[in-house]
């Protein structure tokens, strides 16, 4: 007789939220952590008690019972420049990561990335435009053209690119990918074009492209937040359907699966974000590429728990890389775009070959 | 086309690549949408039913293939309970349950924690079959689930089929390319050619040789299976063409011992008769596949008077007479007597001596003598059938007349 071992795998399956929901608490608290560390260093140091106290303070009724510990220029610091720092850079980080799960996912590709239909090359002529023509500048009082003209810009990328790919009524993953692009190698060329015939801007303009938070308010997260947040939610809602996907989507038809409006609303849903992250830091390359990646490796490929983990994940390390960016050759702030994939692709490197080491041992 | 599956019961669907058979599966199960016509469940029609409710009530197992990124067999298996599930609900004990069940009824509950990716194709047909369960359906189809397995794990597969449909009263569609596969384990056949069904019922009334040809185009002997008694299909090698009109050569055998001569002499582009042959016998089908005009008797009935006369009749146009080595009982024991006469009448005959007669004379040595009589009476007795066919071929040479202008 065989021992059975069912009961163990049936124990350990019911036990898979516990243990998803200790995942979630330990990045929630490296994200913390990360986003204190945030708040902690730049030209002004300051103690990790002062920084966490400073964001209690802000909590309504708690707030009263501290005592201060730290001068007012430093709470001016902390709260008007270093939190919506390091909140911008958790919020793109965990867009990114999302979005680059989910176009992973839908186009069941390992090479798509959040920019896959284009959207990156939209924000970034939007953005330039906006540039070039100088509605950027503080005392036009327009401090808001540029991310604004970069989410146009990009929503217009995804218009069309729906618009090319859409056939017979529903989405074709190649004809996707190809209308992505074929509208992004367009819209890089208008970029060019308009970094070409830039003046002085022209530093602006690269800085923008390189993608980074130098002059974030609270304004830009109060808007991006609810947008970046609410889509997320809605994509966690196909988390399911995403994982029956991965069989390939005449098998999701055949269970049950209404493809076709799922693929929309997942990739609508993903754009936006994307978008939205886009217009609040600029392009920054590889996150979305390389967390959702980590994240498999980590966690598996069930989307219920990969959607929130790559988010988490890519929100701590994103707010870490900016640390970097900020850091590394101070008194220079480097584009926190260029960091991420100065430290993501060797990093990611040593984890495929760690995978592969394993999985060689496994079958050893 | 209209039809209809009963729970319980196995249907499989055959046909030549292209004709249909998966896009009508993928119609049924809502991951194509017909052009015209509607498919129906229970009076409903599933392009107006959700998703869900549809997947239900039908699972699919698809061809033989990979899995993308890295799941386990339980994930794979309990991604069939996705139907079952509200949006934001977890997998519970029950649906653990139900998978268990499904994996356990599989036998792949032991590879629940291995990677799709690692198990071999029987396995993760199983896996696949395994899922479709935990469904919960009323109706299963299967496209090609024996496709790319060895012979062993075909008839695995097949056993399970009919397990799962018995047990749990589950209708089956399947299809299938193996004939004999699906003769041995379906209930019922329905043959596809060029998107239309051309026969379908019972296994015996769809498996003819001439539905065999009209639908895939070969020639086939249809026997009967030796353990189970299911129909069985032979595939014959294709003709060569040849001119016929060439002399005219009468076959005497019986029981297959015939048949390999029939056909090459058809090739060698003589024309060929035979008789008397009982119908069912392995030379009386690979006479009538191979369209030759034969004198037939009724299954397991000796020889009548009438198709002795009409052998003899047909013996007399040929020119020259062939006796195979065949087992002689009294049923056809008249058959030696027309060779005799044969010979007696002065027409070439040849008796292929391949086997003692003592070895083949159920008659208690009637047969024997009228052995020794040929012999008397002239006849050329070889020692195997290359000799014969030489010597056919030495004497269509000699009669230059008779060889055929035709071409």
């Amino acid at each position: 007789m065989t021992v059975d071992r069912g009961g163990g795998v049936e124990a350990k399956r019911l036990k898979l939220v516990a243990k998803w929901a200790t995942v979630i608490s330990i990045l929630s608290i490296c994200l913390i952590l990360s986003m204190s560390l945030s708040s902690m260093v730049g030209p002004m140091p300051m103690g990790v008690e002062k920084v966490l106290g400073i964001m209690l303070r802000q909590v309504p009724v708690l707030g009263g019972l501290l005592d201060r510990c730290w001068t007012p220029q430093e709470e001016v610091v902390v709260v008007q420049l270093r939190l919506p720092r390091a909140l911008s850079a958790a919020l793109v980080g965990m867009a990114l990561s999302a979005a680059g799960v989910v176009f992973q996912g839908v186009f069941r590709n390992p090479m798509a990335d959040p920019y896959v239909l284009g959207v990156a090359s939209g924000a970034g002529f939007g953005a330039s435009l906006a540039i070039v023509l100088g509605l950027g500048l503080p005392s036009l009082g327009l401090i808001y053209a540029v991310p604004v003209m970069a989410s146009m810009g990009s929503l217009l990328t995804m218009a069309l690119v729906y618009l090319i790919a859409r056939a017979g009524g529903g989405l074709p993953i190649l004809r996707l990918l190809l209308a992505g692009i074929a509208v992004s190698s367009f819209f890089s060329s208008m970029t060019s074009l308009m970094l070409a015939v830039a003046g002085e801007e022209l530093h602006a303009a690269f800085s923008w492209l390189f993608g980074g938070f130098p002059a974030v308010r609270w304004e830009l997260v109060y808007v991006a937040a609810p947008v970046i947040l609410a889509c997320l939610i809605l994509i966690y809602a196909y988390a399911r359907d995403l994982n029956v996907m991965l069989l390939g989507e005449e098998q999701a038809k055949q269970l049950g699966v209404e493809v076709e409006d799922v693929k929309r609303r997942l990739m609508v849903s993903a754009s936006i974000v994307t978008a939205a992250a886009v217009s609040v830091s600029g392009i920054i390359g590889f996150v979305g590429l390389i967390v959702p990646h980590m994240m498999r490796l980590l966690v598996g490929p069930d989307h219920r728990i990969l959607i929130p983990s790559s988010a988490l994940a890519g929100a701590t390390l994103l707010t870490l890389c900016d640390v970097a960016a900020r850091t590394m050759l101070r008194p220079v702030v480097l584009p926190t775009g260029v960091v991420t994939s100065m430290l993501g692709a060797p990093f990611f490197t040593y984890l495929l070959a760690r995978s592969e080491r394993l999985r060689r041992g496994e079958a050893a | 086309m209209t039809f209809s599956i009963d729970a319980r019961e196995l249907v499989g669907l055959l046909g030549p690549n292209g004709s249909g058979k998966t896009t009508l599966l993928k119609a049924i199960s809502r991951a194509l949408r017909p052009k015209v016509g509607a498919v129906y469940l229970n009076e409903e029609e599933v392009y107006r039913m959700k998703g869900r409710e549809v997947a239900k009530n039908v699972a699919v197992v698809p061809q033989v293939g990979g899995v993308g990124f890295d799941l386990t067999a339980l994930d794979v298996v309990l991604m069939g309970r996705h139907p079952h599930l509200g949006r934001f609900e977890l997998e519970g004990e029950r649906d653990l349950a139900v998978a268990r069940e499904a994996m356990k009824m599989t036998k792949v509950w032991h590879l629940a924690e291995r990677r799709v990716s690692e198990l071999s194709g029987g396995e993760r047909q199983r896996v696949m079959i395994a899922r479709a369960l935990a469904q919960e359906p009323k109706v299963l189809l299967l496209d090609e689930p024996t496709t790319h397995l060895d012979i062993n794990c075909q008839l695995e597969i097949m056993d399970l089929l009919r397990e799962v449909c018995v047990k749990r009263g589950i209708a089956a569609l399947a299809v299938l390319h193996d004939l004999n596969l699906a003769s041995c384990y379906c209930d019922r056949l329905m043959l596809m050619k060029e998107g239309r069904i051309v026969a379908a019922g019972s296994v015996e009334e769809v498996l003819t040789s001439k539905n065999v040809r009209e639908v895939f185009g070969v020639d086939v002997l249809v026997k009967r299976h030796l353990a189970t008694g299911a129909p069985y299909v032979v595939p014959l090698p294709p003709r060569r063409a040849a001119p016929a009109g060439g002399p005219r050569v009468h076959m005497i055998c019986g029981a297959g011992t015939g048949s390999r001569l029939m056909k090459a002499l058809v090739e060698g582009g003589f024309n060929v008769t035979a008789g008397v042959l009982h119908v069912l016998d392995t030379d009386h089908e690979m006479a009538a596949a191979l369209g030759l005009s034969t004198v037939s008797e009724a299954p397991f009935s000796p020889i009548s008077e009438q198709s002795h006369e009409a052998n003899l009749e047909m013996i007399r146009r040929a020119d020259a007479v062939v006796l195979t080595s065949m087992p002689v009982g009294y049923g056809n024991l008249l058959n030696l007597k027309a060779a005799l006469a044969a010979a007696e009448s002065g027409i070439p005959t040849f008796v292929v001596d391949d086997v003692p007669i003592a070895k083949r004379d159920f008659t208690r040595g009637e047969a024997r003598e009228l052995m020794l009589e040929l012999r008397r009476a002239g006849a050329a007795f070889v020692s195997s059938q290359d000799e014969l066919l030489r010597l056919l071929d030495e004497l269509k040479a000699k009669s230059p007349a008779e060889v055929p202008s035709r071409g």
